[in-house]
């Protein structure tokens, strides 16, 4: 095995680790809040380092930095989702000023 | 051996979710696992080195097929006040006799299937064969647009039909679609609008990379449609676009578009190709091209306005 094979091997495998976490922690925590801190800190992390892994073994850079964009996207997507749901769960909840979600 | 490893895994998967979505008790899950079906279905696809395929089914059987379940859900949900509940229950022999015959039958296809000799001269070989005339480089645009056009054209027809049918359907629903429609507000989540600056160029230009591409590469008009009615999804669900009643002439001439485009290009090739359908030699990427535009947005279009549930939509200046 090369280094660089090896860097993605560990790379994946911690990214396969923080989602592995990230589950279990949408599974047994008690609230939505807690759910989600769970959920999306993991899970954009754990893509992160999968991401990251795979970009090594990419046969570009070109198709290295897609692979890093996808990463890109998907925070981004999670980051406005969290905030949705959390900002529904605080109004369902009585919290903050009650607007029609 | 990993590979058998994650075929299995797949295969069970999928077998283990079909099972969960018609047994579960409670529609809402059904939805959601039948939208996990859908991308596990998709790798699928990608696993069987069908691209094409894994892209048709991650956005239109995933995404949009998804959002119109759970815009379908939510109309359910506002006419009958609560959850749905379980929905009616079978008497016990005219399933199993059902589940019988339907495994017979299944069986007896499959046996037929296994014993048959693999024929020499496939479909797929004269397709390949003979991809240098089609005008473009992707074998499955070549069928789609050019060997099989026909079978495009009718899946365009149907879907204008679908829509067609639901409007006569939804004309007397007070609340068909994902719920009333909202203006965008300054009360709405900060973050929304950022996401709608930063998606809506995105989501063009993805819908444009893959209809250009689909000439080379996977890629076509299916996607590049469904990429777009997403992007339409997103622009209803957030008050950019309000529903109306009627379409407005535009709308209508988009949703035409593509059929009409087509059926004329298709007439046209028996006076100046040699058959109805066949495009005339040396045209046919640029008319593949043309086609594969009017149809992306005749694919979008429908798309969009079955799941806001509306005959048209208008766009609303916040």
């Amino acid at each position: 095995m090369t280094l660089l094979e090896t860097l993605t091997v560990i790379l994946v495998s911690v990214g396969g680790l923080f989602f592995l976490t990230g589950t279990i922690g949408l599974l047994r925590f008690p609230s939505s809040f807690s759910r989600l801190h769970a959920l999306t800190k993991a899970d954009n992390v754990g893509l992160g380092f999968i991401a990251c892994g795979l970009a090594l073994q990419a046969e570009s850079v070109w198709v290295a930095m897609k692979i890093l964009l996808v990463w890109g996207v998907a925070l981004i997507a999670a980051t406005v989702s969290a905030h949705l749901i959390a900002r529904f769960t605080l109004r369902a909840a009585g919290g903050s000023r009650r607007t029609p979600p | 051996m990993t590979e058998w490893a994650f075929d299995a895994l797949l295969a069970g998967g999928l077998l283990g979710l079909a099972w969960q979505i018609v047994a579960s008790r409670v529609l809402f899950r059904s939805v959601v696992l039948f939208i996990v079906f859908g991308l596990l279905m998709a790798v699928t696809w990608a696993r069987l080195h069908a691209p094409d395929l894994a892209l048709a089914e991650a956005a239109i059987g995933a995404g949009i097929t998804g959002a119109l379940l759970l815009s379908a859900y939510r109309a359910f949900l506002s006419r009958r006040g609560t959850d749905p509940g379980p929905p009616p229950v079978f008497p016990r022999w005219a399933a199993v006799g059902v589940a019988a015959l339907v495994g017979a039958l299944v069986g007896g296809i499959g046996w037929v299937v296994v014993g048959l000799e693999p024929p020499e001269q496939t479909a797929g070989r004269e397709a390949l064969a003979h991809l240098a005339i089609s005008g473009v480089e992707n074998p499955v645009t070549a069928v789609l647009l050019n060997f099989r056009s026909i079978d495009t054209l009718s899946e365009v027809v149907v879907l204008f039909v679908a829509f067609l049918a639901a409007r006569v359907v939804a004309q007397d629903l007070a609340h068909a679609g994902p719920g009333d429609w909202l203006r965008a507000s300054r009360n709405e989540p900060v973050l929304v609008q950022p996401l709608i600056a930063f998606i809506a160029p995105m989501t063009v230009l993805a819908a444009g990379y893959l209809l250009w591409s689909g000439e080379h590469q996977p890629g076509g008009a299916f996607q590049a449609g469904a990429v777009l009615a997403a992007l339409g999804v997103l622009l209803r669900l957030t008050g950019r676009l309000r529903p109306t009643s009627e379409p407005s002439l535009a709308e209508r001439l988009s949703l035409v578009g593509g059929v009409v485009l087509f059926s004329a290009i298709g007439l046209a090739g028996a006076g100046v190709a040699s058959a109805v359908l066949a495009y005339p030699e040396g045209w046919e990427y640029e008319l593949i091209l043309l086609v594969e535009t009017a149809l992306t947005i005749a694919i979008a279009l429908p798309l969009v306005l079955l799941f806001s549930g509306s005959g048209g939509l208008r766009r609303e200046v916040r």
